[in-house]
Order: structure tokens, then C-alpha cells, then sequence
């Protein structure tokens, strides 16, 4: 259900990845406003990329980042074509959110 | 084709020899709890890194419109999304971004990988007006920032 839709393109040595995550990312007030409780809240505390099993990118975030939360980050030295960059996020509620696509 | 094929391979295990000690990736939010409850920019600074003794230089930081009357101040006109792009010039251990206009000051820390050519783009969003601080932990311990006040015109955060 939850993804994250993954794009990388290898140009020039520079590999430049483009991720979305599709998260509520609820924040704790509007966890209170919509339910009356706080503890509702639900957003992405953690993600990160990898390639080839090697962690290359790694965020802890918070609930401040936008609703469906967009990502880019350049890399260098690493992946080439047809290598698969992994995206793994982890939410408040322990869910798991996963995505990949293939570096072109 | 030879020697594609013996280049590939060779990526390929240089890959698995490094693989143990890289994917050891911190969560801050479990090893800094402090950080994420900190209601000031200062405190949350000061919670990951133990100093707010800021460097105002080698990051940069564009948030979204600046228009060209007042160079000082940039234009949100949707605080649910605003975006945010920075990069880093120095060879830095950790980035870190918040802002000073929600309940918690920290919106993101990000593991800086060998990888990593420290240019990012996100997006966040803002319940009012503030400003937008970045902050990278350089490797010589030193405190590199850049801050952006912008103008949020809806706000994001009350849903």
C-alpha cells in the first residue's frame, strides 16, 4: 500500500536520485485536531537508500517534512547502470515503507 | 565486453568488502531523543551537537521565491510544501535542518555517507512565517550554517 516511488539517473559520474514517499506525515496537531488525540500522530522518523545492500543516503526525520515528501540527493562513486536503488522509511507506527528503482 | 564485464566485477566486490562498516547508518531519533522534542532552534542545535556556536558560511540554502526587491526574504505561498534545497561545501560528518515556526524546531538530520556530494532538496512544511536554519557538523567539529527567513502565506501544519 505505502511506497515510495524511487528515480536515479547516472550522469556525467554524478548519480542524482529523486525519491517520494506517499505519507500522510500527520503532524501531533493535527493528530489532535482530527481525533483528539496526540498520540495519533504518524510520519516518517526514519529512510535511507541503498545500493548494492550498501546504505549510501540516511535521514532521521521529523513531522515537519511535507505530506507525500519528495527527496533528492546526489551521490557520488557509487551505482551504475541497471543497479537498483533501494529505498527503506520507517514511520512512528513501526510501519515499513519500501521503493526501488533502477539507476538509468 | 572483457573488460567490462572484469570492471563490473570488480565494483562488485569492492561493494560486499565495504558493506559491514557502512551499513551501520545512525537513527537520531533513537540516539538523540532530545533533539526532536526541543521547542528552539538553539536547543535543538545544542541537544545534537552540544554547542550552538554557529559559522555562518560554506552552506547554502534556497528556499522558495526569493523576489529580487527584498533579497533578505523569500515566499511561501504554501506552507504545507515548501521546498528546500541545500548543499554543503565542506566535508561535513552530519546535516541538519530546522525551523523556527512549528511546535519542534527539528525537521530532518541527515548521516552524511562517503557518497554523499552533500546537495539536497526537500520539502517541509511551516504553520507561519520564520526561518529556515541548516546546519552541518563539519569534520573539523566546527558548526557551518545558513539561515533563510521566508514568508509563509497559508500555513501547513494545522492540516
Amino acid at each position: 500500500m505505502s511506497k515510495i516511488k524511487v528515480k536515479a539517473k547516472l550522469k556525467g559520474g554524478m548519480l542524482k536520485v529523486k525519491a517520494m514517499a506517499k505519507h500522510e506525515m500527520s503532524t501531533y496537531n493535527i493528530a489532535e485536531k482530527k481525533t483528539g488525540n496526540r498520540d495519533n500522530a504518524n510520519f516518517i522518523t526514519h529512510i535511507s537508500a541503498t545500493i548494492n545492500g550498501e546504505t549510501v543516503w540516511d535521514m532521521s526525520t521529523s513531522q515537519f517534512l511535507s505530506k507525500n515528501p519528495i527527496f533528492k540527493f546526489n551521490l557520488k562513486g557509487i551505482g551504475a547502470k541497471g543497479d537498483k536503488v533501494v529505498m527503506v522509511a520507517v514511520d512512528r507506527k513501526g510501519n515499513t515503507l519500501k521503493g526501488k528503482g533502477k539507476i538509468k | 565486453m572483457k573488460r567490462r564485464e572484469f570492471l563490473s566485477m570488480t565494483v562488485g566486490a569492492l561493494a560486499l568488502a565495504v558493506v559491514p562498516a557502512s551499513v551501520k547508518a545512525e537513527d537520531f531519533r533513537k540516539s538523540k531523543p532530545a533533539v526532536w522534542s526541543a521547542k528552539t532552534v538553539d536547543d535543538a542545535i545544542k541537544a545534537l551537537y552540544g554547542t550552538n556556536e554557529l559559522t555562518m558560511s560554506n552552506v547554502k540554502l534556497i528556499t522558495a521565491k526569493v523576489p529580487s526587491d527584498s533579497p533578505k526574504k523569500a515566499v511561501a505561498s504554501n506552507g504545507g510544501a515548501i521546498p528546500v534545497d541545500f548543499s554543503v561545501s565542506v566535508p561535513a560528518k552530519t546535516v541538519s535542518v530546522y525551523q523556527d515556526s512549528n511546535p519542534e524546531a527539528a525537521v530532518c538530520v541527515i548521516d552524511v555517507t562517503k557518497y554523499d556530494t552533500m546537495n539536497y532538496s526537500i520539502k517541509i512544511k511551516m504553520a507561519k512565517s520564520g526561518t529556515i536554519t541548516v546546519v552541518a557538523e563539519g569534520t573539523d567539529g566546527k558548526l557551518y550554517a545558513a539561515k533563510q527567513t521566508l514568508d509563509v502565506a497559508l500555513g501547513g501544519c494545522e492540516g
